[in-house]
């Protein structure tokens, strides 16, 4: 059940009627009423995998108990590792198997030995990455004793399987989230207008600007050896606007629809094409991802704390296991590298926390540079989305190749029936919406929003893209 | 609460207003278009009379010289359309005659296109436009789209439903009278280029009776047409090529021309010729069913 298919719409009120009108009474009705609608919501997905979703839901909510009941540092260390284990095995099983196997079989080839390597070819569970990731924050949450252990397994099992969030994030924080599922919600009328706002705004983005960007984006990629110059430059930032529109539309309907419950989930994307440099461009994107490997990965692993070698160590490691986080493919991982490398230049100097306060223009110099340094980080983060998208780094490094060789730059028709720039219109009619309500969650709230809402509708219905339906395209990690 | 109901059933009334206004404003603008495809071209221009038509997929759009009839005296178009299939062609007939077209003869390509009564997702888009003025294209419809009444009834669906063929960039188009190739050349789009994909396998294909071709075939019949029933050429390089005769042995009237073109330079891929093999074809379908008809 995707969040723009008719089914969801028919889904979402039947859900808001029985939440608001007649599981109201209390907050353990009100949470049944979700987790029985998030257990539905995820069975629709593939019924099969719900036995993942109730084991790691018991597992963490036991591990959790039982290392707080712990007397000694050592079995709540024993109880972290053993749950955190069992959350990275299954995992990897389902993620990443047939990956270490099949590199390892190639590895082995490269030194003449010829291997069969068994590959489980595994269905992966969807959202597996998000709820696993989820869990781990709580279960250290607890080891580090920042918060205590749920006791109300009814409010538990909310937290891990609440439905707007349960395939692809936010990646939410126990001491975000389950504050907030263990009161009553009274219902509210801003909040509520707030989240219909976001999820009318996030189909924009979804329907009209990833899927129209999506059919140019695949028309060049998968016909790269046969793409000129600004093909390929235009069918890459046609990419970015895909994976943007698609992830952050997923987000906001999510956010939406969590307000439509009264429960706030964290920002996702805070306008990342508008990042002035590669670590704003990080606190800007993917936002409760970056910020889980900080907190969880960064911090552990020493932060920042040992020197720069060690800042240098730490971040390459946490943009490397981001990329594999993504999926189990050389192309993730050298995605991630490159971000690294990006990134490398502003750690040591220092600079990776300059542009932290607002974009402010004005008519002078210091602005002009703002909109170079805004245009050059959208630069260097297209170059990478190249290796995200492409299928193999034969792919990404022959379409780069080509990119920066061909040099012709004429038009040309692609393969969907269209010409190579005929979308650069829609996009820039996105940025320029985006750039002026750069300071809201959303651009249809506020003055003349009944305008706006119109456009809105407007355009889903007349530049929306239905017969050739895509996916979100962070299902699949 | 109330008043969020309020809200959300304003948005509601807005989404529904709005898709009134779309569907009728697109409907307006492929009213008035005839020069984006043959459909629209039929729906809305005159009524015209010819001595010969061809009808059927891209193996006769591509196939079919209509000026080399045209040079002979014959008033031909080429009403053949890439993709479609004898359900399309058999529409396309049924709206000519409607609209009081004074045919005399079609060449109808039957080859691959009947071994089975699909349609093409493409051809019948361009059909949805009309789908509530023309009760031609509504009739025919009713009886065979399971979603018909969602089409029907439900404001802007069809374009939704079709939004690559017919959506805004094709709405735009047709508003601004933008020409397509598709209707230029007397309706005949010749390939250019030899001998890409020279392999075809047709061992899958079986060819059975065909409603659709029945229909054409009653439709003429009912309307004094000859129907003229050719099968096109195919590059040598193809797997089952029996299946040709196999046609034959469902419907005897269909005449086999698959091997009147051999030589692959005259074809732009195995299953379409290119001009020049467009040109030697048509001449000799000119040769055997016009060779007394002078300038």
């Amino acid at each position: 059940m995707f969040f723009n298919s008719l089914s969801f719409a028919i889904f979402l009120p039947i859900v808001f009627l029985f939440y608001w009108f007649i599981f109201a009474k209390n907050k353990t009705t009100q949470n049944a009423v979700l987790i029985v609608a998030s257990y539905y919501f995820y069975s629709c997905w593939d019924w099969r995998f719900l036995f993942l979703l109730v084991f790691s839901t018991l597992l963490d909510y036991f591990s959790a108990i039982m290392m707080e009941n712990s007397t000694t540092d050592k079995k709540r260390k024993l109880w972290l590792w053993l749950t955190i284990g069992i959350n990275l095995g299954f995992l990897g099983v389902f993620k990443y198997y047939d990956f270490f196997a099949q590199s390892f079989a190639d590895l082995l080839q490269g030194f003449g030995f010829h291997t069969n390597p068994v590959l489980l070819k595994l269905i992966l569970p969807v959202g597996i990455s998000f709820y696993t990731f989820h869990g781990l924050s709580y279960v250290i949450d607890i080891y580090y004793k920042r918060i205590t252990a749920e006791r109300n397994f009814i409010d538990y099992s909310l937290f891990v399987s609440y439905f707007p969030l349960l395939v692809a994030g936010p990646i939410e924080r126990a001491t975000h989230l389950l504050p907030q599922v263990k009161v009553k919600r009274h219902f509210d009328l801003e909040k509520a207008k707030e989240g219909v706002y976001q999820i009318i705004w996030g189909l924009v983005k979804k329907v009209v600007i990833a899927d129209s960007c999506a059919t140019y984006a695949n028309a060049v990629f998968d016909h790269y050896e046969s793409m000129n110059s600004l093909s390929l430059a235009l069918g890459a930032v046609y990419f970015a606007f895909q994976i943007y529109g698609d992830f952050s539309g997923y987000s906001d309907i999510a956010l939406g629809t969590s307000k439509l419950f009264g429960i706030d989930l964290l920002k996702n994307f805070n306008y990342p094409y508008f990042s002035r440099d590669i670590a704003e461009f990080w606190r800007r994107w993917h936002i409760s991802l970056s910020s889980w490997f900080r907190d969880y990965l960064y911090i552990p692993l020493g932060g920042s704390q040992g020197g720069m070698w060690m800042k240098v160590r730490n971040t390459f490691i946490i943009f490397l296991v981001s990329g594999f986080w993504h999926g189990a493919n050389w192309t993730y991982i050298v995605w991630g590298l490159i971000n690294a490398i990006y990134f490398l230049p502003l750690l040591l100097q220092n600079k990776n926390r300059s542009n932290m306060g607002e974009i402010v223009m004005g008519w002078d110099i210091g602005s002009l540079k703002t909109i170079l340094n805004i245009l050059g980080t959208f630069a260097l983060s297209t170059l990478a989305w190249i290796f995200f998208r492409a299928k193999s780094l034969t792919e990404a490094i022959g379409y780069l190749q080509r990119m920066f060789t061909d040099f012709h730059f004429e038009s040309q028709y692609l393969n969907n029936e269209r010409y190579n720039f005929e979308l650069l219109l829609l996009v820039f009619v996105f940025v320029g919406v985006e750039w002026f309500n750069r300071s809201k969650v959303e651009p249809l709230s506020g003055k003349a929003s009944w305008i706006k809402v119109t456009l809105a509708i407007m355009a889903l219905l007349a530049l929306g893209v239905y017969s050739d339906y895509k996916e979100f395209i962070y299902f699949q990690f | 609460m109330k008043v969020f109901f309020l809200f959300v059933g304003k948005i509601m009334v807005v989404l529904l207003l709005s898709a009134f206004a779309l569907d009728l404003g697109y409907s307006y603008v492929y009213s008035k278009s005839t020069t984006r495809n043959k459909i629209e071209n039929i729906l809305n221009g005159e009524p015209k009379e010819f001595d010969v038509i061809m009808l059927g997929s891209s193996r006769a759009n591509n196939h079919f010289v209509p000026q080399l009839f045209i040079e002979k005296g014959l008033k031909a178009y080429n009403y053949g359309m890439s993709g479609s299939r004898l359900q399309e062609s058999a529409l396309v007939l049924q709206l000519m005659l409607s609209k009081k077209y004074d045919i005399k003869n079609i060449i109808l390509e039957v080859d691959l296109n009947i071994n089975t009564e699909g349609y093409s997702d493409g051809t019948r888009a361009r059909f949805m436009p009309y789908l509530k003025s023309n009760e031609t294209v509504a009739n025919y419809y009713g009886e065979i789209i399971p979603e018909f009444q969602s089409l029907y009834y439900l404001p802007f669906y069809r374009y939704i439903q079709y939004d690559s063929q017919i959506g805004f960039r094709e709405m735009v188009f047709a508003a601004i009278h933008k020409s397509s190739a598709s209707v230029l050349n007397e309706g005949f789009y010749a390939l250019q280029g030899e001998g890409l994909n020279m392999q075809y396998d047709l061992t899958k294909y079986t060819p059975k009776k065909n409603k659709d071709y029945e229909l054409i075939k009653k439709l003429c019949n009912n309307n004094g047409i000859n129907l003229i029933v050719v099968s096109t050429p195919m590059c040598e390089h193809v797997k089952g090529i029996n299946y040709f005769e196999a046609i034959k042995n469902v419907y005897p009237e269909v005449h086999n021309y698959e091997n009147v073109v051999t030589e692959d330079k005259y074809f732009s891929t195995c299953g379409h010729m290119n001009e020049a093999g467009a040109r030697v074809f048509t001449a000799k379908i000119i040769e055997d069913f016009f060779p007394t008809k002078a300038k």
